[in-house]
């Protein structure tokens, strides 16, 4: 373990790197051993916390809110799901890189404007950037196919071998969904290695700068403009990558995903998981591929009808109360709060272990 | 003259007002929330929904309608008060997130509860006012006793709004407090309750255009009915300026009519981003709002 | 750290990872050997039991119509279940709330279809998906359903998606280039229903002129295609959108019928869904304009149309419309009664339905594919797969409350081509239109350009008596 320890503050990046490596094997694994309907939600979990951590870099490093965010990431599914439906054998790395692309100019033609405000004038323009969202792709119909969608021309299938190997699986969906599992894993690791990097480099110590103690920033030779530029365009090149791989999961790109709610309950779940860190991303990841699930088994437990008013509203009631809540008493998130109290208690210990030691 | 009154121009002009007076309210509460507070609710069309329904909901108790009406303001000015004593006073001087991500949670608590206890049908609500437009000389006027009542109700608000701040001691405090809250404290004007107080005001105002927006033909009371209108009167407010009630009324009125101009000339679904690229215009050029006497800080 | 160490640390990494996928592939390996030996079986068939299922809005805007429609079915369902079962088994519907068109957190489903769809074939492993509903959610669902062998029956939509069989029928843009044998629709397309409409303004409004507002989707445009073969060229085209009209309200709409009036058409065709109805009808209201007003089946149902009206005066009664269920005043219908019985043995699908109630539309329309489903699964016997059932439902002869001949073949995937013109009477009642072309004339015609419009005899329908 110290020699873990030793390779994690001397060599970062190579320890980022093989942990990214072991924890993609372990997913790996996982995805051959479970449900088809497993893998599926395992995929979404993984696009979607590659989108979040674009967010917690955006929101919580460089501190402008962004309530737009989904439609970010719909300007990635929707490259995706136009370019495939015109040059149908780009391979999909190709395809993903695209998309990456599209949403960091994206996210620069946004970010050019936002600099100019602050707080809620950003994150108010972010919410009218999220709601004519929908209504930009319906205008764009003869591109889009308007309110009905794209789907891609071939759905994204295993290759031959992967399928031979599973041969003997109960449904057709199995290979299928096990591989976009691991086509999903594969992207969010290098992803996330890309983001664990920025997050401690000196650009994501700038960004803090930058959100804390705008005077001492500049002072500091920072570039406040380019910072949060930059922070708009990294935040836009993962949602635009993480959307990319929400429609080859999925085999088509629908508007109707990509309201203002998405975009709140990205927020929300974030907050949940704790914004400004790598793992509240990949818990929010989490809880959005299974939150409709917990919430029906929520509704059948309680014995409430599910047609009932009450039954309808409760994704509003869960996620609105969980925002307040979380908010009010632990802004820092699941993760945030954890590590929060873990480094007091390590500090308490080590107080007094120093008391221990005899004063020379 | 009456060719040139029922013509499609001054229509869409006409229209467009009764569209944007209830922008106009919804505008004229963020910037009263945010003089005093300096928090954006985005929780404003929610709770004013709300109060909307418990007023209107009198009605089964065959309380007429004007009543419930009227009573829609003090339901309002409850539901404000309590919003910011409970959820947004904990978090003044944390980081600017905070507070913005709470009033979100409210908006989706609030209007999940709306829908929990009244469901999400539409509500029709009995306004005494005909929506059949008026015609001169046989074709067909753009207002009708309806949206003249809706134009009068909003109107009359402002005004009480306005004659509040300028001509009573309340306002006087109120408006010391936007400006210069430490000073006034050490007048002894109860800062606190100045907050608050611009909290209910700002609710009530809502709750009236709540009521305005439910009260068209063929709509009702509906949970999320003061969605859109919210991300408009943001932009509204935004263009006008935050810290300026009386622009952002017009600025809200304005944006009405080029609503009801791009519906009629190009197409529904360009409203919002037609919007959002005037927002983006106004930002660029002139970062403090249109009518806002502040100098913008530049980056 | 030394370079030793270093050399050492990752080839140690190495060598854990390297194991694990070697332990990976060694129990996959192992788990598939043993699976190896399962016996083949029909997906979602058992000895007892059929499963399917749909993706339906059980909640959200667009379900208080439409979930109906899925419970009706739910209703018949049940109804064979209890009464003698089909050649031994239930059948099992697994509805799936999908949100459809409820934008926001107003709903208790899944708004992703897909996963709704993936979660039909994959946890409750349907044998088909039947009754699906909307064009949007149900046109991205073909390729993934075929992939996985899971026939998708009786859409409930109008479009001609859902025909995907090749040859002249096929509009190929509208079927990415490929067939999808196990995909079929049920209601008569937009395209069906215009053309018939046409036929009628054609011969009772010669010399007026029309305007058209349709949705601005396939539904619309469908539609306008379907008035155009039939010669009719409206002066002024308008298209909604309903994502609009969810937002604004009918505000969104009244420039278009503002345009209307100021154009002078007298007669005014409307695609458009019960909420673009009504709103069409307030503003109509509003500006005292008055024009015979041709309305889709979609949009058209009384009672519905009048709940979204709420308080504001109801000018539906006078309207035409297209209708291809007996449920229409005017005709006999034994199958109104068998209807209520079975709604009335659902109390947990319709509390409270009597026969005094009113039926609607919504519930016909599920009941009379419902039925048309039960007959061919009891028509396949008792041992048989996809693609025998498939091919039972392209042969055989149906009995239906359809009032004009359901006939799937191997070249027409789309259902019923035929309907008649009605007229709404009332806020509940509907009867057949007078006038040319109408009386209760049948109309049948398939969704292109060059097909005829012809007449055909009505039905006289039965019950089956094993259904009884």
């Amino acid at each position: 373990m110290k020699v873990l320890a030793s390779l994690r503050a001397r060599r970062p990046v190579l320890w980022r790197a093989v942990a990214t490596i072991v924890l993609v094997c372990v997913a790996l694994v996982v995805s051959d051993h479970v449900s088809a309907l497993t893998d599926y939600y395992l995929a979404d979990a993984a696009a979607m916390s590659i989108v979040m951590v674009g967010l917690s870099f955006l929101t919580g490093v460089s501190g402008q809110v962004s309530l737009g965010n989904g439609a970010f990431m719909g300007v990635g599914a929707y490259t995706a799901a136009i370019w495939a439906d015109h040059h149908a054998h780009t391979p999909i790395a190709a395809n993903l890189a695209l998309a990456t692309l599209v949403g960091a100019i994206v996210g620069l033609l946004v970010g050019l404007p936002a600099t100019r405000l602050r707080g809620p004038y950003l994150a108010g323009m972010t919410i009218a950037i999220g709601v004519a969202f929908t209504s930009i792709i319906a205008e764009f119909g003869s591109w889009t196919n308007g309110d009905q969608g794209l789907a891609l021309p071939r759905p994204v299938g295993p290759p031959k071998w992967l399928v031979q190997y599973l041969h003997s699986t109960p449904t057709a969906a199995r290979p299928g969904n096990m591989w976009l599992a691991d086509i999903a894993v594969v992207t969010a690791g290098i992803a996330f290695f890309f983001m664990a990097n920025l997050f401690r480099s000196r650009t994501g110590r700038a960004m803090r700068l930058v959100r804390e103690n705008e005077v001492a920033a500049e002072i500091a030779g920072v570039s406040l403009p380019r910072a949060r530029v930059l922070a708009f365009v990294v935040a836009a090149a993962c949602a635009g990558l993480g959307g990319a791989l929400t429609t080859i999961i999925a085999g088509l790109v629908s508007p109707s995903t990509f309201e203002l709610s998405l975009s709140i309950e990205m927020l929300t779940l974030l907050v949940i998981g704790g914004i400004g860190t790598l793992s509240g991303a990949l818990l929010g990841g989490i809880f959005y591929a299974y939150s409709s699930t917990w919430i029906t088994s929520l509704v059948n437990a309680t014995g409430l009808k599910p047609t009932s008013n009450l039954a309808a509203s409760l994704n509003g009631i869960i996620f609105g109360g969980l925002l307040i809540v979380f908010v009010l008493l632990a802004p820092l998130g699941l993760t945030g709060t954890t590590r929060f109290v873990i480094v007091r208690r390590l500090r308490a210990s080590r107080a007094s272990a120093a008391d221990a030691r005899p004063v020379p | 003259m009456d060719g040139f009154l029922t013509s499609r121009n001054v229509t869409d002009v006409l229209e467009g007002i009764v569209q944007g007076v209830v922008v106009g309210l919804v505008a004229l509460g963020l910037v009263l929330i945010w003089r005093a507070t300096r928090v954006l609710n985005f929780a404003l069309g929610a709770i004013a929904t709300f109060a909307a329904y418990l007023g209107m909901g009198l009605l089964s108790y065959h309380v007429g309608f004007w009543w419930c009406f009227v009573l829609c303001i003090p339901f309002g000015m409850v539901l404000g008060g309590v919003a910011e004593r409970v959820f947004v006073r904990p978090l003044y001087g944390k980081p600017e997130l905070n507070p913005i991500v709470a009033t979100v949670g409210l908006l989706l608590l609030i209007e999940a509860v709306v829908g929990a206890i009244w469901s999400t049908t539409t509500r029709a609500i009995p306004v005494p006012f005909s929506f059949i437009r008026w015609t001169l000389d046989g074709n067909p006027f753009a207002l009708s006793p309806l949206s003249v009542f809706q134009i009068s109700a909003a109107l009359v608000l402002a005004l009480a709004i306005g004659a509040l701040f300028r001509f009573t001691n309340l306002g006087l405090q109120l408006r010391a407090t936007a400006h210069a809250p430490e000073v006034s404290r050490l007048l002894g004007v109860r800062v606190g309750r100045m907050l608050t107080l611009g909290w209910m005001l700002s609710c009530s105002v809502g709750a009236v255009a709540a009521v305005i927006v439910a009260s068209g033909f063929a709509t009702g009371l509906t949970p999320s009915e003061m969605e859109a209108p919210f991300a408009v009167g943001f932009i509204a407010a935004a263009v006008g300026g935050l810290d300026n009630p009386i622009g952002a009324l017009f600025a809200g009125i304005a944006f009405g009519v080029i609503e009801q101009f791009v519906t009629d000339y190009l197409n529904a679904n360009l409203v919002l981003p037609v919007a959002l690229g005037v927002l983006i215009l106004v930002l660029v050029l002139r970062p403090q709002g249109v009518f806002s006497r502040q100098v913008a800080r530049r980056v | 750290m030394s370079p030793l160490h270093l050399t050492r640390l990752v080839t140690r990494v190495a060598v854990v990872c390297a194991s694990l996928a070697l332990a990976a592939v060694g129990l996959t390996a192992a788990t598939a050997a043993a699976a190896g030996t399962a016996t083949p079986n029909v997906t979602g068939v058992t000895g007892t039991s059929i499963t399917i299922g749909a993706t339906v809005p059980l909640t959200g805007i667009a379900s208080p119509g439409y979930n109906e429609v899925a419970k009706a079915a739910a209703a018949v369902f049940n109804w064979v279940n209890n009464h003698g079962k089909v050649n031994g088994r239930k059948i099992l519907y697994d509805l799936v709330d999908d949100c459809y068109g409820t934008p926001g957190f107003g709903c208790k489903g899944n708004p992703d279809v897909h996963a709704d769809t993936v979660t039909l074939v994959t946890k409750d492993h349907v044998f088909a998906t039947v009754g699906s509903l909307g064009t949007p959610t149900q046109a991205p669902e073909r390729a993934y359903l075929k992939s996985v062998d899971t026939p998708q029956l009786m859409v409930n939509s109008g479009s001609i998606d859902w025909n995907c069989v090749g040859g002249s029928g096929t509009p190929s843009s509208d079927c990415n280039g490929t067939t999808y044998p196990g995909l079929t629709g049920w209601q008569p397309s937009y395209t069906t229903e215009s053309k018939i409409l046409a036929k009628y303004i054609k011969a009772n409004y010669a010399g007026k002129k029309v305007c058209f507002l349709g949705q601005s989707d396939d539904f619309g445009h469908n539609g306008y295609l379907g008035l155009t073969y039939g010669g009719i060229h409206p002066v002024v085209t308008r298209f909604y959108s309903v994502d609009a009209l969810v937002v604004s309200g009918a505000a969104s709409i009244t420039p278009y019928i503002e345009s209307f009036q100021s154009a002078g058409c007298s007669v005014v065709y409307l695609d458009t869904i019960p909420g673009a109805t009504a709103a069409a009808l307030g503003n109509a209201e509003a500006l005292s304009y008055k024009p015979q007003w041709v309305i889709s089946s979609v949009g058209s149902d009384p009672t519905t149309v009048a709940t979204e009206l709420g308080s504001t005066p109801d000018s539906e009664p006078g309207a035409i419309s297209f209708a291809y269920l007996a449920t229409t005043n005017g005709f006999t219908d034994p199958w109104i009664s068998w209807t209520y019985k079975v709604l009335e043995a659902a109390p947990g699908l319709f509390p409270g339905f009597k026969s005094t109630s009113v039926l609607n539309g919504n519930e016909a329309y599920g009941v009379a594919w419902g039925v048309a489903f039960v007959e061919a699964l009891r028509a396949a016997g008792r041992n048989f797969t996809q693609a025998s059932f498939l091919h039972i439902l392209t042969t055989m002869k149906f009995e239906t409350p359809a009032i004009t001949p359901l006939q799937y073949s191997a070249t027409n995937h789309q259902g019923l081509i035929a309907g008649f013109v009605d007229k709404i009477k009332s806020k509940t009642a509907t009867e057949p239109a007078p006038g040319k072309d109408g009386n209760k004339t049948v109309w049948v015609t398939k969704s292109t350009s060059a097909s005829p419009v012809t007449s055909t005899t009505v039905l006289s329908l039965t019950v089956p008596s094993w259904l009884k």
